[in-house]
């Protein structure tokens, strides 16, 4: 299916952030992930396409092994972050999520004011005095667009904000606390087009810094925002290339049947 | 249809409405400053309730001290660590039996365990007893709780590296605090109008006693005895007395209910 070549060489000059080597992922006994293998490159934004159930957001859910929290699912296979296997059993689990942050589709602002918001994540690892955390959580709020927003009540609770504001928090607190990889498990999927837009906007520019790794059912927000685009279908890794190139001459019949909404 | 429903909640209402009329035109007749500054008095005496109302006081107090951790953190087990083992299950089940086990059983039990060993009544027997209560009240509603906090909610948290008891600690807990709390004011609401726990365990006791290795006056007992006494101002304090635990379940209801009300509106 396919073919060898398909290690991308056009970006072949770029460093490989993460390596996914022949991973197979069960939920009980079922099969959700076929022997995929495909490689993102570093501070650049790969999306994940394929219709519901393909098994996206279950790869993207691979990658910082928040799948663990329940029973019953595995993964087998490698999945290597800077050449270091992430699904090995010495991998700290903690440690591995403060360097592969994710921000899910509904909005989860944890139960406590804003600053405490980005604050809690950044304390888990760093003992920063009054001053260096100020100074942090304006920076990541910055970051996220927020920060005009909410300077003004950094103290009002995190669940008060409009759902565009808390994704943008939630946005944030992942930043804060210096991720080097950033999954979105379809971040605006929830949203309206304005808030939308300016998560967008922030993926854009986040990808300077960060490897971004997002789910999205909206194929346009695919092509506006990734650099590479994965198709995926019934758990298989159907085409991986270059953002344009899947959506203006795929290589696979069922990459061109679903852009052109023909299934899904 | 609806004229036979609308007759049997008026049936039922009315018997409530007379059960709180009698008790607040009795009891609020009695209801001065002596009851809470005197002791019970003697048959044929003015006196108080003081020593009754302390002794349920500190019985209460010692119940929910003991009780409430146990409770909350069996809950938590529940509810995050164990969800998906059968242990729960089996201890959830467990849990509802004891949640309506008669409180008679749980005097009985508490007698065997406490109070013929050690060779008499006493208090801590008696705050044994409510906290056995309390227990499976508490358990239940720290599971149910948690179970509504949003499982994303507790993926969030570990994805930004969080410990599984950091999760619970700051993410989950804080979700899930003002029903926690409703549980444990629910259990005391349920233990403060408790009397046959007691009869089997703390006793009674005519006289001031802040020695929890001693029989001790509580309220439902007091009323229990004064109300079967053919002395009037026994009778009278009794109903007094039922007066306040009447009053202290309805404040602590509606503290209650305007915690959770509270959650809602969120």
């Amino acid at each position: 299916m396919l073919s060898p070549d398909m290690t991308m060489a056009e970006t072949v000059v770029e460093k490989t952030k993460i390596e996914v080597k022949n991973l197979n992922f069960y939920y009980g006994q079922s099969k959700a992930l076929k022997d995929i293998s495909l490689s993102l490159p570093e501070r650049s934004v790969t999306a994940f396409i394929g219709p519901s159930g393909c098994g996206k957001s279950t790869l993207l859910r691979v990658f910082n092994r928040i799948y663990e929290l329940y029973p019953k699912q595995t993964a087998e296979g490698q999945v290597l972050l800077d050449g270091k296997n992430i699904l090995d059993r010495s991998q700290d689990l903690n440690l591995l999520r403060t360097k592969i942050g994710m921000v899910f589709q509904k909005p989860t602002p944890f139960p406590m004011s804003i600053y405490e918001n980005i604050a809690f994540g950044v304390r888990l690892y760093e003992n920063l005095g009054k001053s260096e955390m100020d100074g942090r959580v304006e920076q990541a709020l910055k970051r996220a667009a927020l920060w005009s927003e909410v300077k003004d009540k950094l103290n009002a609770s995190g669940l008060s904000l409009s759902g565009g504001q808390q994704q943008r928090l939630c946005i944030a607190r992942t930043v804060a606390v210096k991720p080097e990889v950033i999954l979105l498990d379809e971040p605006a999927s929830a949203l309206d087009p304005l808030s939308t837009a300016k998560i967008e906007e922030l993926i854009d520019e986040l990808q300077a810094d960060y490897t971004i790794v997002i789910v999205t059912h909206n194929m346009q927000q695919a092509a506006r925002v990734s650099r590479q685009t994965a198709f995926m279908y019934l758990g298989e890794l159907v085409e991986f290339d270059r953002t344009e190139k899947i959506f203006t001459s795929p290589r696979e019949k069922r990459t061109q049947d679903y852009i052109t909404g023909r299934f899904g | 249809m609806m004229a036979l429903c609308v007759v049997a909640a008026g049936i039922g209402l009315a018997w409530l409405a007379l059960i709180l009329g009698a008790l607040v035109y009795k009891g609020t007749a009695g209801l001065s400053l002596a009851v809470f500054t005197e002791m019970t008095p003697p048959p044929g005496e003015a006196g108080g309730l003081l020593n009754a109302i302390a002794g349920s006081l500190l019985m209460t107090i010692i119940a929910v001290v003991v009780g409430t951790p146990i409770g909350v953190l069996a809950g938590t087990y529940m509810a995050e660590y164990g969800r998906f083992s059968r242990i729960t299950t089996v201890v959830r089940f467990i849990n509802d039996i004891l949640l309506s086990a008669p409180s008679i059983i749980i005097g009985l039990f508490v007698y065997e365990l406490m109070v013929r060993p050690m060779g008499h009544f006493s208090a801590i027997a008696g705050a044994v007893a409510l906290a056995i209560l309390v227990i499976p009240v508490v358990v239940r509603t720290t599971e149910d709780m948690l179970n509504l906090v949003p499982n994303a909610l507790r993926e969030a948290g570990a994805a930004i590296g969080a410990p599984r008891w950091v999760v619970i600690r700051s993410v989950a807990y804080r979700a899930a605090l003002s029903g926690i709390v409703t549980g444990i004011l629910l259990a005391i609401a349920r233990i403060s109008g408790e009397t046959a726990p007691l009869l089997f365990t703390a006793l009674n006791n005519q006289f001031w006693s802040s020695n929890i290795n001693a029989p001790m006056a509580s309220l439902p007992v007091t009323i229990f005895q004064f109300a079967l006494s053919p002395y009037e101002e026994w009778q009278q304090l009794a109903w007094t007395g039922a007066l306040i635990i009447t009053l202290t379940v309805l404040g602590l209801s509606i503290l209650a209910r305007s915690l959770t009300g509270r959650r809602e509106d969120r």
